[in-house]
């Protein structure tokens, strides 16, 4: 990329969107059968899939807590999900690193004093990375979580802004985030009076820029916590609607093997 | 109508309404925690439910974990004298996901004569068992109690692999070799 202009005289930044604009969002739940929730999460070509299993016991009984559930968290890029071959070494101090935001981020929102003695096991996978992938790694995991049926405080919504020639920039891509610029990831409660869960900053912004940035990043994690949560509903409705047609259909179906018939009959009296 | 809803969306005032399941109260709303359908139980008569009850229900399956208190189904997998180790099946009618353990300690097989109960003269392992949750236990297992009539024994094959039939609340019988076995059986109908 020639050190070119990251936003046109037309108000277009490289790939054609208005400063202020998302990414295209899209999500799928249920992706994954063995998970007990599971998501798929894109934010433009950034590509996200989180699968959550648990609640169950802990398997390390020294790290139980009496009190709550513990959570466990695994972040990893897939080996093809950048266009240029990384080496590896520095990009697992980043790995961890951003294993410990989602986990921080997860941890203020699962309600894990209502799950004691317990862990839940979250992992991550990119798929594709263009930018802004921790950002997309939590909401993928939220709505895992969510679909999971973990009891939540709220959702959790991410999004990123960054500030280049001097004009806040929405969900930056991977050209706008190698740019050099500042960059602001930000994750809130949207329920909670946009309760601030996480903010991480890369590089160095003037305070009242910084505002301006934080003020649009909010405002991006408030637009896709209403997609997330539009898609959430629509899946309800999904399950709801193929658990209904499944009742109608399976009248005399589930043949278990007769002893447990049998255990499913001492509590019918 | 049916309204679906999300974590962290407001569903009522506090003061108006209970929080049911799915729901927790933040400041003075009560807010859902979990992604499923808004429902309201209308006010009931008793001491505890003086106000409506709002409760978010899962469309999905949700997690089926044994509480203090709960009727459970368990197969017994191992006995010693001092306990019979089992597997919790079912709580309620409801079936467990994953493995739960439990353990029927001695002194809780039956509610009199505590000091003169045999375990293996009570339980034999493949048995089915009807027991009380008594305790989340210690940090392996769950502690039940099969000390009223209507818990103990409810399903258990003889030597020669047949289903038993009761003949008292101490014996079982099998119905092909007509051998008498020992057992705490549970009175089922009640």
């Amino acid at each position: 990329m020639p050190a070119a202009e990251y936003v046109s005289p037309e108000g277009l930044r490289l790939d054609g969107r208005r400063p202020k604009e998302l990414r295209q969002l899209r999500a799928e739940l249920g992706v994954l059968s063995s998970a007990t929730g599971s998501a798929l999460f894109e934010m433009g070509n950034t590509k996200v899939l989180a699968a959550v299993f648990g609640p169950k016991p802990v398997e390390q009984r020294s790290q139980e807590d009496e009190k709550r559930a513990i959570i466990k968290c695994e972040y990893a890029m897939a080996t093809f999900s950048t266009g240029e071959r990384r080496r590896r070494g520095k990009a697992d101090r980043r790995a961890t690193e951003i294993t410990m935001a989602i986990r921080n981020t997860l941890e203020q929102t699962i309600l894990t004093e209502l799950l004691p003695r317990s862990q839940i096991d979250i992992y991550v996978q990119v798929l594709q990375a263009d930018g802004g992938t921790r950002c997309a790694c939590i909401n993928a995991a939220c709505l895992a979580v969510a679909a999971a049926a973990i009891p939540m405080r709220d959702l959790v919504a991410s999004c990123a802004a960054g500030y280049l020639e001097s004009t806040p920039l929405l969900d930056l891509n991977y050209l706008e985030d190698s740019g050099g610029g500042p960059d602001v990831a930000v994750a809130i409660h949207p329920n909670y009076d946009n309760r601030v869960v996480l903010l991480q900053q890369d590089n160095r912004l003037a305070i009242e820029t910084f505002e301006q940035v934080l003020e649009l990043a909010v405002a991006g994690c408030r637009a896709v916590s209403g997609f997330m949560r539009e898609r959430l509903q629509e899946h309800t409705q999904a399950l709801a609607a193929a658990q209904d047609a499944g009742e109608q259909d399976d009248v005399g179906g589930g043949d278990g093997e007769d002893d447990d018939d049998d255990v499913m009959g001492v509590d019918d009296f | 109508m049916t309204e679906i809803v999300t974590p962290g969306e407001r569903l009522a005032l506090s003061a108006e309404y209970d929080a049911g399941t799915g729901t927790c109260v933040k400041d003075t709303f009560i807010c859902a925690t979990l992604v499923g359908i808004k429902r309201v139980l209308p006010a009931g008569q008793a001491e505890a439910e003086q106000r409506p009850r709002v409760e978010v229900v899962r469309s999905g399956v949700e997690p089926v974990v044994p509480r203090a208190g709960d009727t459970v189904t368990a197969r017994v997998v191992r006995i010693n004298p001092r306990l019979a180790a089992v597997d919790i099946l079912c709580v309620g009618p409801k079936p467990v996901q994953q493995r739960y353990s439990g353990v029927i300690r001695v002194q809780d097989v039956r509610a009199t004569e505590i000091d003169k109960v045999k375990i293996e003269a009570s339980f034999r392992p493949g048995d089915v068992v009807r027991a009380e949750v008594l305790s989340l236990g210690d940090a392996r297992s769950y502690h039940l109690t099969t000390a009223q009539n209507q818990l103990g024994v409810v399903y258990a094959r003889s030597a020669a692999g047949v289903p038993m039939v009761p003949l008292s609340w101490q014996e079982m019988q099998c119905p092909t070799t007509k051998a008498v076995e020992n057992r705490k059986v549970a009175k089922l109908d009640a």
